[in-house]
């Protein structure tokens, strides 16, 4: 049985990968978009709360923040956060990184993700 | 040796939702405040995250966010011929101690108490007269409106995030929604919670029945929000770890990451936990409290905080407790019927039908805080003639479930093995087929129902333990029973595979197993002095500078959780004290 969920997941991203990110969000609507991730992830360096900073999170190794609490799955999930790893995470997080510990169910609609991909391309520097 | 503090404004017993509100209140108001908290400091990012939160060992089974039995206590019995005995693990109800208090291990039903509550006892006796209302039942009006209420009502969901469909909007009734309640201003701050398949059933058979279901009104977020304040919530996940846990999500309306955390922001405002407050002090003439003596739990240092207001914001019951034992107000004797601390101590009954449907799955490990369906039509639908029911109150019933966990969520139809390969077999067959439909109801106060000082029993700092004496009457027989007939005709006409059917609560009440954390009344509101604590205001009527908030200023229990009328009672305290008490500090409402 264990190896279910990481068969659906590997089938899930060869699914994926034939809808790239988009590169048209709009950071001003984006904006709206960041209040499903509000209540737990927080912009600047260094403020984790429920969930890690997203300060600086593009380039950034999945799980790399020293003193957040992350799922073992995050830490050995090898992703380097990008607008495309972001946008693959965020269609379903539990699919790309069974086990892993946010809770919340993604965002389904692909131009909502794309304009909160610009969003925090700008709000995370 | 008692350490004697400077002097601040205000001081708060109790940090939870009451203690909350009023902090975050005064202190925007400019007034100092120190609140004083039995539990310790947790937050969502350090406690209440996953994967930890979702231990039901820990939080269920052994009461993590709960009151220590083993410090103080209750005593118990079901009347005055009986003597009480304390209550030495936590059972039918779940004091919160904690930074948030029970607000954080709420499920988040939040309901608007109405004029049928608040003029209880003109309602009965216009419609029904005198004598429909026996002599031992000790009901009275409340002292304020629907009307005055609604503004702090709307505060508080919008504060809290409750989701909800309006069903009466200035007047209109509206599709989908509740059509017996009161009328509200404007819409839920958020849209229902998703129904799950047990709901959904339930409110086609209610439907079908001609009775008027809709999704209950609970501060689970259905979406993620940012409420007036600028507090941050996440969407519910529906995880069905709410009821006895912090939210993982954010999602559940919560003192401890809404109206707290503001207050700690602000300069005026200052938290000691660890703190247990054993005395409310008086001046010479006792006229006036001069602030309250405490206990650091970490060291056993005493010390005495003074203060020119003080505000009990505790559990229900050790508001009361404290009124008691720092002596102010009459004690109520239920004999002479004179006094009035201790006096109208209710709580709820209820009855509960489990059914089973074969091939049917309910996923009953998915779901939130309020994902039920209810009826009110025995509830506030005052249409509904109690005369040839001979009762007092009312009741709703809801279907669904809103906590189904791991450990302790085992439905069996009645007459299955309770241990072995049958059961087992049972446990398995039956898990996911099970659904619920469940009557809340109210508990009219009663004379020989209430709260005194345990002559006997004492806690951890050497005070006599509160003692409670109480039990169901007759009243409250008749009402289970007429519930259970209507949840069974309901539960039957959905053709169940298997029936556990509801039946009345008949046998004495006592401590186990849970049944619900809605403790009410002991320091109760009113119109006047002899037969009331406080004023409409929740103001001492003996000392002006004491205001004491939370379930204990009920003078009845109704059918529906207290949260919402606690939430909106302490917002029109806070006004009251913000707006006109420390302008001219006096008594509110004359005596």
């Amino acid at each position: 049985m264990s190896g279910l969920p990481r068969s659906i997941a590997a089938f899930g991203l060869a699914l994926l990968s034939i809808y790239p990110a988009r590169a048209d969000g709009d950071a001003a609507r984006g904006e709206a978009r960041f209040q499903d991730c509000a209540a737990c992830h927080k912009l600047q360096a260094d403020a984790n709360n429920v969930g890690p900073s997203l300060h600086e999170i593009f380039g950034r190794k999945a799980g790399a923040i020293v003193d957040f609490r992350y799922s073992p799955a995050m830490k050995r999930s090898g992703i380097t956060w990008t607008p495309e790893t972001l946008d693959r995470f965020l269609i379903d997080p539990q699919a790309m990184v069974p086990s892993n510990r946010m809770p919340y169910a993604g965002m389904a609609n692909g131009g909502d993700r794309a304009d909160l991909i610009a969003y925090l391309q700008k709000a995370s520097k | 040796m008692t350490i004697k503090l400077k002097e601040v404004d205000v001081v708060i017993v109790g940090l939870g939702w009451t203690g909350g509100i009023l902090a975050k209140e005064l202190t925007e108001a400019g007034l100092k405040v120190v609140a004083l908290e039995r539990g310790a400091l947790r937050s969502s990012e350090s406690d209440y995250s996953l994967p930890n939160i979702r231990d039901e060992l820990r939080y269920v089974v052994r009461h993590d966010l709960m009151q220590n039995t083993a410090r103080d206590t209750i005593t118990v019995r079901n009347n005055p011929t009986q003597e009480a005995l304390p209550m030495r693990r936590l059972g039918s109800f779940l004091p919160g101690e904690v930074v948030g208090g029970s607000g954080v291990h709420w499920s988040g039903h939040t309901w608007r108490w109405t004029d049928m509550e608040f003029n209880i006892r003109s309602n009965y006796e216009t419609r029904y007269g005198k004598k429909f209302i026996p002599d031992d039942m000790t009901i009275q009006d409340w002292g304020i409106s629907y009307a005055e209420l609604e503004p702090y009502y709307d505060k508080f969901e919008y504060t809290a995030a409750v989701s909800g469909k309006a069903g009466n909007i200035n007047g209109q009734i509206q599709a989908g929604g509740n059509p017996f309640e009161a009328s509200r201003a404007r819409e839920y701050p958020l849209p229902p919670l998703t129904p799950i398949l047990a709901s959904e059933m339930f409110s086609v058979a209610a439907r079908n029945a001609g009775y008027h279901p809709f999704p209950r009104p609970s501060a689970n977020a259905s979406q993620p929000y940012t409420n007036p304040d600028g507090s941050k919530y996440g969407g519910c996940q529906y995880c069905g770890y709410c009821q006895r846990f912090g939210c993982e999500a954010n999602a559940k309306g919560s003192p401890h990451m809404t109206v707290i955390p503001i207050a700690m922001r602000n300069p005026n405002f200052e938290l000691r936990t660890h703190s247990w407050v054993t005395k409310v002090l008086k001046d010479s003439d006792g006229k006036r409290v001069t602030g309250v003596a405490y206990t650091n739990l970490l060291n056993g240092d005493e010390f005495e905080q003074p203060a020119s207001m003080v505000l009990l914001c505790a559990y229900a019951i050790n508001n009361v407790h404290l009124m008691l034992l720092s002596g102010i107000g009459q004690p109520y004797d239920p004999v002479a019927q004179k006094g009035v601390i201790g006096k109208n101590y209710c709580y709820q009954t209820g009855a509960g039908a489990t059914l089973f449907f074969e091939g049917k799955f309910f996923n009953p490990f998915m779901s939130a805080g309020g994902s039920n369906a209810t009826i009110d039509d025995f509830n506030i639908n005052w249409a509904f003639d109690r005369a040839p029911h001979d009762f007092v109150g009312a009741y709703n019933v809801s279907g669904g479930f809103n906590t189904a966990l791991p450990i302790g969520y085992r439905p069996l139809p009645s007459g299955t093995p309770q241990w072995g390969s049958e059961w087992k077999r049972a446990t398995a067959k039956w898990y996911q087929t099970a659904m619920t439909i469940g009557a809340s109801g109210s508990v009219m106060a009663n004379r020989y129902n209430c709260y005194d000082l345990d002559p006997t029993y004492r806690n951890a700092f050497g005070q006599p333990l509160m003692r409670m004496t109480f039990d169901y009457k007759a009243n409250e027989h008749k009402m289970g029973r007429h519930a259970a007939q209507v949840i069974n005709d309901i539960a039957k006409s959905m053709n169940p595979t298997k029936l556990n059917p509801a039946t009345a609560r008949t046998d004495p009440w006592t401590v186990v197993p849970y049944q619900s954390t809605h403790n009410t009344g002991g320091t109760i509101m009113g119109t006047n002095p002899r037969d009331s604590a406080l004023n409409k205001y929740l103001q001492s009527w003996d000392c002006h500078n004491l205001f004491v908030v939370g379930a204990n200023v009920f003078p009845h229990n109704a059918s529906y959780n207290p949260t919402g009328p606690v939430g909106a009672l302490a917002y029109w305290t806070a006004d009251a004290i913000k707006n006109r008490y420390v302008k001219s500090p006096q008594p509110l409402v004359p005596a």
